[in-house]
């Protein structure tokens, strides 16, 4: 659990360069698991389907956490359902969009 | 869950090729414009140099910008790849030469434009081509694949009318419908292609560009339905001669046009992000003159001046809607287009700047004030036939969008 929170407050570093809001606090990580000793699945969605950032934004989030030291691979899946709504941004990302 | 590892999106070289060529041709076009304002001051409007101009501005720029737009959204709006990037790059290369050279011919030996026209022609039917095999393409056909799929058609349309027209001119052919062929050759073009090829992309970039969500689409069929009737009963009207019958046109577009208005103003209101850039406020604020254009065009017909009013009214149309929306985008998809090609591989290793970063706001907010002034004091100077000051307004509109599109241009600096 600690790699996990680990890997969030890193991928705090990966910004939504449309928005500038990183993608923790934007609600784009759905959810994050450990595959086997350093290797890791991300599931993660983007605010609309075919935003064109897809690849930029996915490509961060790979590159972000493949970076760390405790690190060896990591898949991103992007998901559509559930869709995003604001709802799933933190309170931090809300209010940097006021 | 259904996972989805890579995007559709294109090769931001193509739409980058189409976006910097129509820029070039953009600054041309005002410096042609600029050269020959003594036509202009001299009310010749059919000399070889304002052909120029008028092909380099409508087919050079809005054209090109209309279809590198389409390789950038149709993707991102389909979710549907570009059927064949490499004759994407063809169709490039074809139009790019054939608009150059049309346009260089018309100024300098317009007898011989002939075969630069037939180029410029290729360019164009490739492009339908391409989307046509695209479009096929999609899983799932929407509502804005009926707004663009519409547009593609007018287009289609308006390049078989401009090629009539030229054959009318040029042999006598159809002479005696030469105004209705012209007529339909510009609501075709202006109110069919490029005005529901906006209507199409703003439903997908409005709401991303100011994070709505939860709001409804029923209305935009009815923005369709609407639009395009409007556009059949006026063509109908031009060639039976039924001024009644336009006035019921004009009508359906201005509903249609409202329509669309009041849809995207609910869109807006349900949008997360409060402060919206200023660029795209501005392409917002083209749907508010296109609104108010439309309505002064339907009350016009009403009026003993309508002959008069109509071509002014129709100028302001194409410049503070179609213009106005164009340039608003592409502050925001220009610097979109270079910040992939230059940053997108860093994100996640380095930081990297925002696009807002990539573009000069408050520059734009005064290079497309000074546009909008400038068009009405052109607007003015026609209405009230005092040449000067529509020639000043004129010189003032050509420094301003050669300005802007500099300014768009200079991304590639940052």
């Amino acid at each position: 659990m600690e790699m996990i929170e680990k890997i969030i407050d890193e991928l705090k570093s990966v910004y939504d360069p449309e928005l500038n809001i990183n993608v923790v606090d934007l609600g784009l990580i759905y959810d994050i698991k450990q595959i086997s000793d350093r290797v890791f699945e991300i599931n993660m969605t983007l605010t609309t389907p075919g935003c064109p950032l897809h690849d930029s934004i996915t490509g961060g989030v790979k590159h972000c956490v493949e970076q760390m030291d405790e690190v060896d691979q990591a898949f991103v899946n992007v998901v559509w359902h559930p869709a995003w709504s604001p709802d799933k941004m933190t309170e931090e990302g809300k209010r940097q969009l006021r | 869950m259904i996972p989805q590892t890579t995007g559709n999106e294109t090769n931001v070289k193509l739409p980058f090729s189409f976006f910097f060529f129509s820029l070039i041709a953009l600054i041309l076009s005002q410096a042609i414009l600029l050269i020959s304002g003594s036509d202009f001051a001299n009310g010749h409007f059919r000399t070889p140099a304002i052909w120029s101009f008028a092909h380099l501005f409508i087919l050079g720029w809005a054209l090109m910008t209309a279809m590198g737009s389409m390789y950038q959204l149709v993707p991102v709006a389909f979710l549907t790849p570009i059927w064949s990037e490499k004759f994407g790059f063809i169709q490039f290369g074809v139009l790019a030469i054939g608009v150059s050279s049309f346009a260089g011919f018309l100024y300098w030996d317009p007898q011989n434009a002939l075969i630069p026209g037939i180029i410029t022609l290729t360019g164009i039917l490739m492009f339908l081509f391409q989307m046509f095999m695209t479009l096929k393409k999609q899983a799932k056909p929407n509502i804005l694949t009926a707004f663009v799929s519409s547009g593609l058609i007018c287009l289609l349309l308006t390049i078989i009318l401009g090629i009539s027209l030229i054959l009318s001119w040029k042999t006598g052919m159809m002479a005696g419908h030469y105004s209705e062929i012209f007529q339909s050759h510009l609501l075709l073009g202006v109110g069919g292609w490029f005005t529901l090829l906006i209507f199409g992309f703003s439903y997908k970039m409005v709401p991303m560009f100011s994070l709505s969500h939860g709001y409804s689409m029923n209305l935009s069929k009815y923005v369709l339905i609407s639009y395009l009737a409007g556009i059949i009963l006026t063509l109908i009207s031009f060639f039976t001669n039924h001024p009644s019958l336009t006035k019921i046109g004009f009508l359906l577009l201005f509903i249609g046009f409202g329509l669309f208005a009041w849809h995207i103003s609910t869109i807006i209101s349900k949008r997360i992000k409060k402060k919206l850039d200023i660029p795209f406020m501005f392409a917002l604020s083209a749907i508010g003159f296109g609104l108010l254009i439309h309505g002064l065009l339907f009350v016009s017909l009403f009026t003993e001046y309508s002959s008069n009013l109509i071509g002014p009214l129709l100028f302001l149309y194409f410049m503070l809607w179609i213009v106005l929306s164009i340039l608003g985008y592409l502050y925001k998809i220009v610097p979109f287009l270079w910040w992939t090609h230059k940053y997108s591989k860093h994100v996640g290793k380095q930081n990297v700047p925002a696009l807002k970063d990539l573009m000069n706001e408050k520059l734009a907010l005064k290079l497309l004030s000074i546009l909008i002034i400038s068009c009405f004091i052109i607007y003015l100077g026609i209405i009230l036939q005092v040449l000067m000051l529509a020639i000043f307004g004129l010189i003032i509109l050509a420094i301003t969008i050669i300005s802007t599109a500099i300014s768009i241009l200079l991304v590639i600096l940052k």
